[in-house]
């Protein structure tokens, strides 16, 4: 099977700021409060009359040089060779957070056990499908203590589905695909388009791509 | 009086460490949600600590290899203080990184689970490394005096020594030769990895480019400079009050060493100096942010006071000034200011660059899906009783700072005047009493930063706003203090033990001394067997 490249492009011009992936990022992964793999950032610029808000939804870049992966002192984390997803296995994950003081993007978090409500309501108790296994946030069982992070929804595209954000953006601003297809959806859009990643400078070749 | 003292020291460390134990169950048992660190604040004070007490060893250690390898007779009576010095201080230090993991029942996989590109899994293995060689060298410089005391010593006490003696039983002048050339061959070994040690714990920081404030090359040699100066600080501060050494020595000595401090420190000034010239004139904005926070933030006293005044000005003054660079109890203190001033730099070194949100609005995207009502992490009754138990232990803490500071004025009543010793102390025990007042967050007291409240009153001390965690702002929870007390009560009373059970501070052995060992019948014994 041939390599994939695993890329998002996000059209800054179709964006709402609905948060709507948010939200279905925070129900696909069962994520405990302040941890968001994706989230929506806010800008007002000019003054009034001539005022305007931006949007920039982030997520984990999965980047072609992931600043995160060499610093794991136990080979936690790291850029799958077939896909370019970056994972973290929360088997081996000592929880020391070097990586997230690594990563350019904020885009890791750290679990610190809290959740929502007390005692857990029936979607909280619910079981994470993280990497394809269930995962049961209690008595500090992991993914609670280790670093938890975007992964591109990997148990759903193994069962052949789109990215819950994906999915669930309403005026289709967010697309995914495969880089190293050039018929790809995502490959064309940047072939036409302008395109910008964030934090070019730093060589951490996002995969992550926005288009204005 | 000298035995009140003692006692008194005793109780304080018994209560400190008996509530840091406390602390450090609720810590295992809820896991890091008893910290105030955030999703922007990942590394707080546990890491800032652990770097310190990593920097204390490695500049103990250094000024030892001074003595053992670079042939420094002035300072060998200080040897292996330094040397003891330098493994209680990597005790504390690798007790901190191991308190401050997500996981810390699987802190042994870092030695199956590899990954030769992280810092951090080579810094594992220098500590390691170094743990050898410094507990190595350190028993052959006793090796001596081991056996000799465990031939003289009755009962327990014998038996430890014994025990600790390895069955070795040879201290002929050529065995004392031999040992010695042991420890240079080990010290030698010694300095690129205690360099390597802490080195690279400066590496572990200066490789994130993320953070602008870190990603410098002069970075790992800061921490070099100021591992030298605070270890250097640490023994001179020892050697002034605790010495057993006779009043002349111990002058001489503690000048010598006092001298090398201001040196040390005067270098590490410099460097620290450069790189915050450098950032502000590249004025990048997250890299002046961090200078901002630094200086202006709502810490500043950590930069001004306590790493610039306590740290650096006051003891440079003191170790310069001609009428203070010759008491001992004068250069004594000016260590102690540089041991606790350091902490500030290790503070400044972790928290500062990481408040900054690394992606604009990141901090404030996210607040209105975080949960509305603010959940206690603990039971309210135990946090009642926690609540006792740690305004009691901080009662006592400040009675024996304020016993220790009244102390301090009997001795050195006679060089400065009293009046003006007894003002400081109470001008001393104002602003520590001012400071408890903040780290506690007594009714009223409270910080407000970006619109927000970051943490108001002693509820949020222990249970922790859900808000909170998208805070760029971090100040330890209660429980971080006591742990962090406890630890170093636990490592201070390792030491005060050591330095009490162990030969750390013998002089040469005397003719008639040697002849009487000989004549032992436990060594006429292994004679024979030979």
């Amino acid at each position: 099977m041939a390599k994939k490249r695993y890329a998002m492009v996000i059209d800054l011009k179709r964006c709402v700021d609905c948060d709507a992936c948010t939200i279905a990022c925070k129900q696909e992964n069962h994520t405990p409060p302040g941890v968001a793999y994706t989230r929506v950032l806010r800008k007002e610029v000019g003054e009034y009359p001539n005022v305007r808000r931006q949007f920039l939804p982030i997520l984990c870049n999965h980047c072609e040089h992931p600043p995160c992966v060499p610093v794991c002192p136990v080979g936690a984390t790291w850029k799958r060779e077939q896909d370019g997803i970056v994972v973290v296995d929360y088997e081996k994950c000592i929880g020391c957070r070097y990586c997230m003081t690594a990563c350019p993007y904020g885009a890791r978090f750290f679990d610190f056990g809290e959740n929502y409500s007390e005692p857990l309501n029936v979607f909280e108790a619910q079981a994470s499908n993280e990497y394809g296994k269930q995962w049961n946030r209690a008595n500090g069982n992991s993914p609670i203590g280790n670093v938890r992070k975007c992964t591109f929804c990997v148990h759903r595209l193994d069962k052949g589905l789109e990215p819950a954000c994906v999915q669930t953006c309403m005026p289709k601003a967010r697309l995914f695909g495969d880089l190293n297809d050039p018929d790809s959806e995502v490959s064309r859009l940047l072939a036409e388009r302008r395109s910008f990643v964030l934090k070019e400078e730093l060589g951490t070749g996002p995969n992550v791509y926005y288009i204005t | 009086m000298k035995r009140g003292i003692t006692l008194a020291y005793w109780v304080v460390l018994g209560v400190t460490i008996l509530i840091g134990a406390l602390a450090l169950v609720v810590r295992a048992l809820d896991g890091l949600k008893v910290t105030n660190l955030t999703q922007i604040v990942p590394w707080g004070l546990w890491v800032a600590l652990y770097i310190y007490f990593i920097g204390l060893s490695a500049g103990s250690f250094l000024l030892s290899t001074l003595i053992y390898v670079g042939g420094v007779k002035r300072f060998e009576p200080v040897g292996k203080i330094a040397m003891f010095t330098a493994f209680v201080a990597l005790m504390a230090g690798l007790l901190f990184i191991l308190l401050d993991l997500g996981h810390m029942e699987r802190f042994w996989t870092v030695f199956f689970n590899r990954n030769p590109n992280s810092v951090l899994e080579w810094e594992i293995h220098f500590y390691l490394l170094y743990m050898v060689i410094l507990v190595a060298e350190l028993w052959l410089l006793m090796r001596r005096d081991l056996v000799r005391w465990s031939q003289e010593k009755k009962g327990w006490l014998g038996t430890l020594y014994r025990l600790m003696a390895l069955n070795s039983r040879d201290i002929s002048e050529k065995a004392l030769q031999d040992d010695m050339r042991l420890v240079k061959l080990l010290g030698l070994i010694g300095i690129p990895v205690a360099i390597g040690v802490h080195g690279g714990t400066g590496a572990i920081f200066a490789v994130v480019k993320a953070r602008p404030y870190w990603y410098t090359g002069l970075f790992p040699l800061i921490f070099i400079t100021s591992a030298l100066a605070s270890g250097g600080a640490l023994l001179t501060f020892i050697v002034a009050f605790f010495s057993q050494l006779e009043e002349k020595a111990r002058g001489e000595l503690v000048g010598g060493l006092g001298k090398l401090v201001a040196a040390l420190l005067g270098v590490d000034l410099l460097f620290i100096a450069s790189e915050f010239l450098i950032g502000i004139y590249g004025a990048i904005p997250d890299h002046l942010a961090t200078y901002n926070t630094i200086m202006f933030g709502p810490f500043w006293w950590v930069f001004w006071i306590l790493q610039l005044g306590i740290g650096a000005a006051l003891p440079l003054i003191l170790l310069t000034h001609k009428r203070t660079n010759s008491n001992i109890t004068w250069i004594g203190l000016a260590g102690a200011m540089i041991v606790v001033g350091i902490v500030g730099v290790r503070l400044n070194i972790v928290i500062p660059p990481l408040t900054r949100p690394l992606v604009e609005g990141f901090d404030t995207a996210y607040i209105p899906f975080t949960a509305a009502a603010s959940l206690s992490a603990l039971p309210a009754t135990l946090d009642q009783i926690l609540s006792y138990i740690t305004w009691a232990g901080g009662l006592i803490l400040l009675v024996a700072l304020g016993a220790l500071i009244l102390f301090a004025a009997q001795k050195l009543g006679a060089s400065i005047g009293q009046p003006a010793f007894y003002a400081a102390g109470i001008v001393a025990v104002v602003v520590i009493v001012f400071l408890a007042i903040r780290v506690v967050g007594a009714p009223g007291v409270s910080l407000a930063v970006n619109g927000g409240t970051a943490w108001s009153g002693y509820a949020d001390m222990f249970a922790q706003t859900d808000s909170a965690r998208q805070n760029g702002l971090y100040f330890p929870t209660l429980i971080e203090w006591l742990t962090s007390a406890g630890v170093i009560a636990f490592c201070v009373a390792l030491f005060s033990i050591g330095k009490a059970l162990l030969p750390l501070e013998t002089k040469e052995l005397s003719a008639e001394e040697m002849e009487r060992a000989r004549k032992s019948p436990w060594l006429a014994r292994t004679e024979v067997n030979k």
